[in-house]
């Protein structure tokens, strides 16, 4: 007969009876714990805190533990298998929902649209009457190859050296499936007659089930970016006549996403000097001089989204979102007002700037305490480490964003306007953006746009194809890593001033 | 007398190249490494020497500082740049053959992968530590390591990836080296490399930092 054990989730209160030996990452994936590693035991990112019971550690267990500095009571769960009864504190997953409802302009037609964000972590979707523009219902969810890892490179990886390519097609077609499913129930007599899907290069290739081996390796070039059509059947949806058209990509891993982007910022007909930056694991930026727009991806790493950071979490309950020097001591604001238990992007970025003026870093980036930690709570604070992943990930985007001005013969006081794309740009400060020399604009030229993959995609659903062919048209990818003074503006990037 | 030592030291540490660079901010107008060298040569120490008890030893403190986090690659590559300008008065006495070098390390990103930053940072590091440093760039394919290898015979391998779809190919690259010459030394590192890896790729030696890496060329010629 079969061991069975119970398994308690805090703070959920939740109780699971599985059978001996069950990993932990089966139970907790369906509570939404990611694995942003992929479950290689390499960031600590799925670290769960045994209260009662036992979870025993093997070797390899105990020296992933040890690389990424944690120890008793403290398990990954990627390397934990269920042996006893215990319970477990594991960090709360919210998805931010990214439903955008900025007004728009549009030409009324017939019948109804879905505008579908393809993320690496987060799925939304969008019902619009295309009549009206008016949106009828929206849909999000969190993308479920998440399982396979958290970022692109993990994902890649997945597909080509571990053969997992078509699982993982086949798990984002069928969760599409489901969630335009969900749609079509409010388009009530209206004809769904488009669905647009916009994603980085990475997603396009998965969703298309196109083969990712050009995009593992130098020049990380693909010859399968273009637009992709499906036939809506073939997804397994009640829709005969649609299809479903996956956005070009701009270049390497800028994708349909920042195309869209493009769009939703009017980058593609507007005669202004305009930068879209989306930051990200792997930060993407758009220039515009008015005539011609330059792309790039720069891999700015994890910071931002708090993964590799001691004391990182997302942005979610418990997570230190912002910092604020009030001259005797700081500010916090805690998401959902609790106790802290980490730190987030933004407040990463708030923190920094703020010891900063401190004289707690200095310039270069070296804790000048003698303890060299930096207390925001008694629980929460900074590593020397911590700082360092900070500074590679904001000179990775300034950098980036140096080398496409430069190559359009633009300065940064000549910009007009800089539109912040993503979650987590809609969260962060402006001010000290500039403070830490992450965006060198002043805080009145800088628009935080939102979630500009979908208001773009949902703006297309109303264009003809013509809009897509100009926006490829002016736009031209650039690779970073072949600039010949690469490596000194990003070492003189990660100063701080 | 050893004063001047003490100051080139220093000098390479801190990263001052000459005296008109600008950094660091609080060394301006000062002799940098490149007078300084001069100057200890002209003053009659041997080439030995101030490599020995100047130069490797403003590297080291460097890479030390680097390895605890206190330090981060700006400063290290303005180290790397005050070391470069004081070699360029040591290389002629390589050339004669009056200082011997450790050995050879050839260097290359691995083939598929173009960031080199950690790669060149390595590369400086062992230059600093008397290595005579062969650099193969970015995209390194088994040939040119091959051809490497055969200009230097015995040599030690150095390859480096940053991504986890690329590191693999180091495993193909260390089996055919290995075939070649099952003598040659081959290390490895990168952000996503564990010594797991470098275990299972049957590769010799593993590093997270740099500073290791000088440190296990040293045993080899001890």
């Amino acid at each position: 007969m079969e061991e069975h054990y119970t398994v308690r989730l805090e703070p959920l209160g939740r109780e699971i009876t599985v059978v001996a030996g069950t990993p932990l990452k089966d139970i907790l994936f369906s509570y939404g714990v990611e694995f942003p590693c992929g479950g290689k035991g390499l960031c600590g990112g799925c670290r769960v805190k045994v209260l009662a019971g036992e979870i025993p550690v093997d070797e390899e267990h105990r020296q992933a533990l040890q690389h990424v500095g944690l120890a008793d009571p403290w398990r990954l769960a990627c390397r934990s298998r269920v042996w006893a009864d215990v319970t477990l504190e594991v960090g709360q997953f919210e998805t931010i929902i990214l439903a955008d409802s900025t007004p728009f302009h549009f030409r009324p037609q017939q019948g109804a649209g879905v505008a579908f964000d393809l993320g690496t972590t987060t799925l939304v979707a969008q019902l619009v009457d295309l009549r009206t523009g008016e949106v009828l219902a929206a849909e999000t969810g969190v993308n479920p190859q998440a399982r396979y890892g958290g970022d692109i490179i993990s994902r890649i990886e997945q597909a080509v050296q571990q053969g997992n390519a078509h699982e993982m097609t086949r798990l984002i077609r069928e969760k599409f499936r489901e969630m335009v499913e969900h749609l079509l129930r409010n388009a009530g007599e209206r004809e769904v007659r488009k669905i647009l899907v916009a994603g980085n290069t990475v997603m396009h290739h998965l969703f298309c089930g196109l083969d990712l081996t050009p995009m593992a390796a130098y020049p990380f070039e693909t010859p399968y970016g273009g637009a992709c059509r499906i036939e809506a059947e073939k997804l397994g949806l009640p829709l005969p006549a649609t299809e479903v058209e996956v956005l070009p990509t701009l270049g390497s891993f800028v994708g349909g996403d920042i195309l869209a982007g493009i769009v939703a910022t009017g980058m593609h007909r507007e005669k202004k000097r305009q930068v879209l930056v989306d930051l990200g694991t792997n930060g993407e930026i758009a220039v515009s001089d008015g005539e011609r727009i330059l792309c790039a991806s720069t891999a700015a790493g994890p910071a931002f989204e708090g993964t590799n950071i001691f004391m990182g979490m997302r942005a979610t309950t418990g997570a230190i979102a912002s910092v604020r020097n009030n001259g005797e001591g700081l500010d916090l604001h805690i998401i959902g007002n609790e106790k802290a238990r980490g730190i987030c992007g933004s407040g990463l970025i708030d923190a920094v700037a703020v010891f900063l003026e401190k004289g707690a870093i200095d310039i270069g980036g070296r804790i000048t305490l003698p303890e060299e930690r930096l207390y925001l709570t008694p629980e929460v604070w900074l590593t020397q480490k911590d700082i360092r992943e900070l500074q590679l990930a904001k000179s990775a985007i300034a950098t980036g964003l140096q080398i496409l001005m430069e190559e359009l013969g633009l300065r940064p006081e000549e910009i007009d306007t800089v539109y912040i794309a993503g979650a987590f740009g809609s969260f962060i400060d402006l001010d000290n953006t500039r403070k830490i020399g992450l965006l060198p604009f002043p805080e009145e030229k800088i628009l935080k746009m939102g979630n500009t993959s979908l208001l773009g995609t949902k703006v297309l659903l109303f264009e003809d194809e013509e809009t897509i062919a100009q926006v490829l048209q002016r736009t031209t990818h650039v690779a970073l890593e072949k600039h010949p003074l690469f490596q000194d503006l990003f070492a003189g990037n990660m100063i701080f001033v | 007398m050893e004063d001047i030592l003490e100051r080139l030291t220093i000098a390479v540490k801190r990263g001052k190249a000459d005296k008109n660079s600008p950094y660091p901010p609080d060394m301006k107008g000062q002799e940098g490494a490149d007078e300084l060298t001069a100057e200890a040569l002209k003053m009659g120490f041997s080439p030995d020497e101030v490599l020995q008890k100047a130069l490797v030893k403003g590297m080291h403190l460097i890479g030390e500082e680097f390895s605890a986090g206190r330090a981060f690659v700006p400063e290290m590559l303005m180290a790397a740049k005050a070391m470069k300008a004081a070699m360029k008065h040591i290389e002629p006495f390589f050339r004669s053959g009056s200082v011997k070098q450790k050995g050879t390390v050839i260097l290359g990103t691995v083939q598929g992968d173009l960031h080199d930053i950690g790669k060149n940072l390595l590369g400086m590091m062992i230059e600093g530590a008397g290595w005579k440093v062969v650099d193969l760039g970015a995209d390194t394919p088994f040939e040119k390591f091959k051809a490497a290898l055969e200009e230097h015979p015995g040599a030690v391998v150095g390859m480096s990836a940053l991504l986890t779809t690329t590191m693999v190919n180091m495993k193909g690259i260390t089996e055919k080296i290995k075939a070649m010459s099952p003598d040659t030394v081959v290390m490895v590192g990168g952000a996503p490399l564990s010594q797991e890896f470098c275990d299972q790729i049957g590769a010799d030696f593993y590093s997270p930092d740099p500073q290791g890496a000088t440190e296990f060329l040293d045993t080899l010629v001890s």
